[in-house]
């Protein structure tokens, strides 16, 4: 791998420096290997006309990002490791000219009511052009009715259009001892519908992480407690790049 | 060994039997995730599924036993012969409960998944056991699968309320009951459960409908002209309703496996609200209900074949048969996470589970029937039992 590991860099080194010299076409998100899924992963059209029109004008933009513990960052111990804090590091980076911030609005064992329900005080407080709501989980483990899931999200997700701002949807975390106990497809399924019925891109989260543990990407077994975190903090850069190179191609 | 003799009477319907056999065994297979029999279960053919059916015929034979009992004992009776059957729903529902603790304490106990750890707390039993389990006890935490009993225990508690008034007049039994639903269908009215926030999955305010619609259908006095006319008139206007459910539900299935394909009404009718049995899940229900009135007769021929036989023992044993599904499934689901989820496992699983289930059923019935039977000959038969539908 290391003979492949050096023109990667090479490239990846080329494009940073383009990236540099013309700001208006945002190169790919240098990527770690880590991080790599297969490409129907990344696939599905991303529409962030706000955003995009903030980028194209060179204006502030503040992004939200409302969620549960993953969203905190809890599991690699600072929110500073959390996804949407490297996510609003990346941005900095390749989208300079927008200067973007990202807010982070995680709050533990939430359920999507719940997050629905701080929407007023966290999120259009806020005044964000773009909301990244990572939810699913906690009414997985609680069994939250399904259809009463779906039209949570609904509600969430009309409350934000109507606001014009822009929506990320991101589904649950995978992880094989919780998917043995907790019936998660239905969720993923109800999820999955909400954004294709309201054209809002849905992050497959679940599905990355499944991949990521087939191949034993991120592996938490017989792993000391302090390396957990660093591993954790990893999944989230890996989310944040996903999610960087899900903006950049909305934004370009 | 020998098989006692068949006490089935001859005036039992059988339809009810079935067609709980096969909610049964649609609910052990729904309840695993990702099997592929999913698409071809109740859910798949309209916008009901196997707990309407559950509740409903729970409904009727309700009322067939304990109304005959009534009649016949008078309603001190029948109501402590109906609280002894809640009674035992609730031991099987800890009995179910226990179970659950278990599987998910042993699971989060061994769980080294840092990312997952706050998350599965919500489950908030291994942080406040000492709440989360008087709370289960009072039906108030209702973990996945455990909340279509509490519902059917609060129903059977309030049914001898039901029985009398179903005595004087139908419309004294049906009016309040529509009117609570509809008052559930307008102000969104729901029962608050543990923990915070949450509410009873089955909403019992709206699921009391369809209970006491089958105890109205199941009056052992239902056999007159008005309902079997009633039928007939509702025949073609249930075959449409039934052929559009049908269509529209099949083509949101194959939406979901082919973008392409397009899903009917999906943007105007999805999500269907099962908690508050929202009313195009109950027409749903009603017009596959009214079909099956007019093409299966209560002695057709399929229902005594053997290959019904095994379905038929499920659905006459349901709660022993419902709490087995309810084990296989999750079992299963592990199986299918831990090991594998190829073709091969699903086959295994699903053909596993239901041969268990039915026969789990056939040894039950097959002791019910000796149990029957006197010891000795000189016993008289007075351990006659009434109806039989309730077990």
């Amino acid at each position: 791998m290391g003979g492949v590991r050096a023109p990667v860099g090479l490239v990846l080194a080329l494009a940073g420096i383009l990236a540099v010299a013309c700001p208006a076409r945002p190169g790919m998100a240098a990527e770690p290997e880590e991080c790599a899924t297969p490409p129907e992963l990344m696939q599905g059209d991303v529409r962030l006309p706000h955003l995009a029109a903030r980028v194209a004008a060179h204006q502030q933009a503040k992004i939200v990002a409302i969620g549960g513990a993953s969203t905190i960052g809890k599991a690699a111990g600072s929110p500073d490791l959390s996804y949407p804090h490297q996510l609003g590091e990346i941005l900095a980076q390749e989208l300079p000219q927008a200067a973007i911030t990202v807010v982070n609005k995680g709050v533990p064992r939430q359920s999507a009511r719940q997050n629905l329900d701080r929407f007023p005080t966290d999120v259009f407080a806020e005044d964000p052009v773009m909301t990244i709501w990572e939810t699913g989980i906690n009414d997985a483990v609680r069994g939250t009715d399904v259809d009463e899931f779906a039209e949570t999200l609904q509600s969430g997700v009309e409350q934000l259009k109507n606001r014009a701002i822009d929506i990320v949807l991101v589904d649950m975390q995978f992880s094989r001892s919780a998917t043995a106990l907790i019936n998660f497809e239905a969720y993923l399924k109800a999820l999955h519908r909400v954004g294709d019925l309201a054209d809002v891109y849905v992050l497959p989260r679940f599905a990355m992480m499944r991949y990521w543990s087939e191949q034993n990407v991120f592996n938490f077994d017989n792993v000391a407690d302090a390396d957990r975190a660093r591993l954790a903090a990893r999944v989230y850069q890996c989310l944040a790049q996903k999610l960087a190179q899900v903006i950049g191609r909305a934004v370009r | 060994m020998r098989a006692p003799p068949r006490p089935l009477s001859p005036s039992r319907d059988l339809r009810l039997d079935f067609f709980r056999g096969v909610a049964l065994v649609c609910i052990f297979i729904d309840h695993i995730p990702e099997n592929y029999l999913n698409y071809f279960t109740l859910s798949a053919i309209g916008f009901s599924d196997a707990a309407e059916v559950f509740i409903f015929i729970s409904g009727f034979t309700a009322s067939l036993v304990y109304g005959r009992l009534l009649a016949l004992r008078g309603l001190l009776f029948a109501t402590v012969q109906v609280w002894r059957r809640a009674w035992q729903l609730y031991v099987a529902h800890i009995f179910l409960f226990v179970i659950f603790i278990a599987e998910v304490s042993y699971t989060v106990m061994t769980f080294n998944n840092p990312m997952y750890n706050e998350e599965m707390g919500v489950g908030d039993f291994l942080e406040h056991p000492h709440v989360a389990v008087v709370q289960a006890l009072i039906l108030q935490f209702q973990p996945t699968f455990l909340d279509i009993l509490p519902l059917y225990i609060v129903l059977l508690l309030i049914f001898p309320l039901v029985l009398v008034a179903l005595r004087r007049n139908v419309w004294l039994a049906l009016a309040p009951s529509a009117l609570i639903y509809a008052e559930v269908q307008i102000f969104g009215v729901d029962v608050a459960a543990y923990p915070q926030g949450s509410v009873w999955t089955f909403n019992p305010l709206a699921w009391q409908f369809l209970f006491v619609l089958g105890a109205v259908l199941g009056r052992t006095d239902a056999h007159r002209r008005g309902p079997a006319d009633l039928l007939r008139v509702l025949y073609v206007p249930a075959i449409a309703i039934a052929a559009a459910a049908l269509a529209i539900r099949l083509s949101w299935t194959i939406h979901g496996l082919d973008d392409g394909f397009p899903a009917f009404f999906l943007r105007q009718l999805w999500p269907v609200n099962k908690g508050n049995l929202a009313p195009i899940r109950l027409v749903s229900f009603f017009a596959l209900f009214v079909l099956v009135a007019h093409w299966v007769p209560p002695q057709a021929r399929f229902l005594r074949a053997a290959a019904a036989r095994p379905v038929v023992l499920c659905g006459s044993h349901s709660l022993e048969i419902f709490c087995l599904s309810i084990l296989l499934s999750a079992l299963g689901h592990f199986l299918m996470s831990e090991i594998a989820t190829g073709l091969s496992m699903q086959v295994a699983v699903n053909v596993v589970g239901v041969c268990a289930m039915c026969l789990t059923a056939a040894l039950l019935d097959w002791y019910r029937r000796w149990q029957q039977v006197p010891l000795t000959p000189a016993v008289p038969a007075g351990s006659e039992r009434i109806g039989g539908g309730e077990d």
